[in-house]
């Protein structure tokens, strides 16, 4: 040992004050994170006490250890070693533990450490502690000057260990504020960016990351409610463990509950209802998507509860898993009422956008359509032909036409489809070619029939079908053969008064399968004789079942009528006659229906 | 949406370069400090770090990369990012690593003057 003289003792006292002031000027420098200036403390430690070896050990409360954060001429700086609650509190009690001569309360906890304190060269510790939370110790190996300054040196332990104490809660109110800083930051930024976006997936999957980095957690996901199936439904799920994902990402969980379907998950769903309140767990639960800890807060939009927002495992400093606050659920609240809006805003704008894509849709087979049905009917020797239709949406189910067919005959048909829009105007558009290619064959009208009645069976879904009236007219004889499967009947106005329908036919087409139709009724046809001056007129129920503003149906007795008033006009006026005197019956009224006509009148 | 974090380091004459992969929070910004104090072990006091694969930090992360600046400083080093994302270029800025550290929009520039 080292014999030191006063004038070296008073320059060393000089060095410790300077250092000691150095020290303070660190720690309020506001670089105040404890890791990197550690060893800078434990250099003033060195440097003023004169010891061999010395090193700075913090607590660490998850693994319930002592590890070293720095050292000077220790063997192993990787070393921890394992201290109780009880240990802590005998520590607590000692200004300075002398290791070769501890109180006997201690004598529990460094006996079986000796390999550990040996690798230290511990001789003397000093607590670190603030009040009664103990932060770790100050280890110093043996003194390198005469014994009779040991006692100086005691006194000045303490000393330099509360001014580390001191860095140590300075540096995590650094922390602290830091985090506190940050979540603030996270807070206004973010939820501003995510307002930007309008793109429902990525403001899904952003909100849920925003969420987990604000909260510091390592897992989140976004459960929205489905509410046609009245579940919840993980939307975007973020987890560190791909297996956590697999198991995850199709996460449904039913918003109703009993006894029976009750499950570790029902809490997560009464989140989401709408009296629905933050569920906080901070204990590992199983079955609580097997997190360690976990917040799931509503998420509400402006009317009504959207889902849950998520957030889990919570993260603290060296691998703690710190609780969920009262703290961290108002700002997970208030992140949440944003996001909420953000997601609402998102799914409406894509609603909208699929709205116009459906329309442009529909508008184009509405364009389709109209080209499915003829702009004029062809010239026919001896008779007048003309037509008009007016769907009620942008696409409809009535169609008719007029085409030559194989028997040197013109075959005029009329139907409508059952429902309405896509559906009923694609089944239209079957029907259609169905008909052009049977016309191209010489087969009888009931045959047709049936082969237009099995295309439509096999094409439409259940409960869909068409009423079809198709009529063959003989320009030589001025006769018509026609078939009529349960369309409205056709009426034969009569240039010399009164008026025929012409009714006979069979059931409507693509109800039933042919086998079974075959057993219901058969398929008919008739022959009508025309005179000079007859209008046959064709219709569809969207002209007899117009109504009116006192909720009154068009009927065919005023079909019938105003056909006779005008049926010695042309085929044209007649047409246009029947059209306004069906809109002046409407008048302010809804049209409810396709509204389809067409007239034959036999002019020589 | 899965997340692992990776670290791959290259060393140049003079400086050192960082690459991130994933998230960065507590346990994977140790992960990046461990490295970074090896590479210092190895005489490199100059880092590029890289994080145009890592588009999330937290308040921990953050600490932990202020933790890394403040060592380098402290042994004359220096700290350059490069590819942030607009969000956390703007969280370095707030937080003040940007006052202790060099950003750049890429490895390109980050390394031009060094």
């Amino acid at each position: 040992m080292q014999s030191v003289s006063a004038e070296e003792t008073i320059q060393r006292l000089i060095f410790s004050l300077s250092e000691l002031e150095q020290l303070g000027e660190t720690i309020i420098s506001g670089r105040g994170n404890f890791n990197v200036s550690s060893r800078t403390y434990l250099r003033i430690i060195h440097g003023t006490l004169q010891v061999t070896s010395c090193a700075i050990l913090l607590y660490q409360p998850a693994e319930n250890c002592l590890a070293v954060e720095a050292a000077i001429n220790v063997k192993d700086e990787s070393l921890s070693i394992p201290v109780n609650h009880d240990d802590i509190a005998a520590i607590l009690e000692s200004s300075t533990i002398d290791i070769s001569n501890p109180p006997p309360t201690l004598e529990n906890f460094l006996n079986p450490v000796q390999p550990q304190l040996e690798h230290l060269g511990a001789n003397l510790w000093a607590p670190l502690k603030i009040r009664d939370e103990f932060l770790g110790v100050v280890s110093l190996g043996s003194f390198r000057t005469q014994d009779n300054l040991e006692d100086w040196n005691r006194e000045l332990l303490p000393v330099l260990a509360n001014q580390i104490s001191v860095a140590i809660a300075y540096s995590r109110l650094v922390d602290k504020t830091r985090a506190e800083q940050f979540r603030l930051f996270m807070l206004s930024d973010t939820a501003t960016q995510i307002c930007k976006s309008l793109d429902t997936e990525a403001v899904q999957e952003e909100v849920v990351t925003h969420a987990i980095t604000l909260l510091d957690a390592s897992a989140g996901g976004l459960l929205l409610i489905n509410p046609i199936t009245q579940r919840l439904e993980m939307k975007s799920l973020f987890a560190l463990e791909p297996e956590a994902n697999t198991q995850l990402e199709n996460l449904s969980i039913p918003l109703q509950t009993d006894q029976e379907t009750s499950s570790a998950l029902t809490p997560i769903a009464q989140v989401a209802t709408q009296e629905g309140e933050t569920l906080i767990s901070n204990d590992e639960v199983e079955g609580l998507l097997g997190r360690r800890n976990l917040m799931a807060v509503p998420m509400r939009g402006r009317e009504e509860t959207l889902g849950v927002l998520i957030v889990a495992d919570k993260e603290g400093r060296g691998g703690t898993t710190p609780d969920f606050t009262d703290e961290d659920r108002v700002l997970l609240e208030a992140f949440a009422n944003q996001a909420g809006v953000s997601i609402e805003n998102a799914q409406l704008y894509q609603e909208a956008l699929e709205g116009r894509q459906l329309q442009a849709e529909m508008d184009e087979a509405a364009k389709i359509q109209q080209n499915l049905i003829p702009d004029t009917l062809p010239d026919i020797s001896g008779y007048e032909a003309t037509g008009l239709y007016f769907p009620r949406g942008g696409v409809g189910g009535d169609y008719y036409d007029c085409l030559p067919d194989a028997n040197d005959t013109w075959g005029l048909a009329i139907a409508d489809v059952s429902g309405k829009g896509m559906q009923a105007a694609l089944l239209m558009a079957t029907l259609r070619a169905g008909l052009h290619s049977e016309v191209t064959r010489k087969e009888d009208l009931p045959s047709m029939a049936e082969a237009l009645n099995s295309l439509l069976y096999a094409s439409s879904t259940s409960g869909k079908f068409a009423t079809f009236f198709y009529a063959q007219l003989h320009p030589e004889t001025d006769q018509i053969t026609s078939i009529n499967a349960g369309h409205n009947y056709p009426l034969v106005i009569r240039s010399e008064g009164g008026c025929d329908e012409l009714e006979k036919g069979g059931v409507m087409l693509g109800m039933f399968p042919n086998d079974v139709l075959s057993e219901i009724s058969e398929f008919e046809q008739e022959t009508t004789q025309l005179g000079s001056g007859d209008v046959v007129l064709f219709y569809t129920d969207g002209v007899t079942e117009t109504v009116n503003t006192d909720g009154e149906l068009y009927e065919e007795e005023r079909l019938e009528a105003v056909a006779q008033r005008v049926k010695n006009e042309s085929a044209d006026q007649i047409c246009q006659a029947i059209y306004d005197d069906v809109m002046a019956f409407q008048g302010e009224a809804e049209q409810f229906d396709d509204l389809t006509l067409m007239v034959l009148k036999k002019v020589s | 949406m899965a997340s692992s974090f990776n670290v791959s380091t290259r060393t140049e004459e003079g400086y050192a370069v960082i690459e991130t992969d994933g998230y960065l929070n507590g346990p994977t910004g140790e992960k990046l400090a461990e490295t970074a104090k090896d590479l210092m072990n190895q005489g490199y006091n100059t880092l590029v770090i890289n994080l145009e694969k890592t588009r999330l930090v937290n308040s921990i992360g953050i600490s932990i990369l202020i933790e890394i600046i403040e060592y380098l400083q402290e042994h004359g080093g220096s700290v350059h990012f490069c590819h942030l994302t607009p969000v956390i270029e703007r969280t370095f800025k707030m937080m003040g690593l940007a006052q202790h550290a060099e950003l750049h929009s890429d490895e390109a520039s980050a390394t031009a003057n060094l």
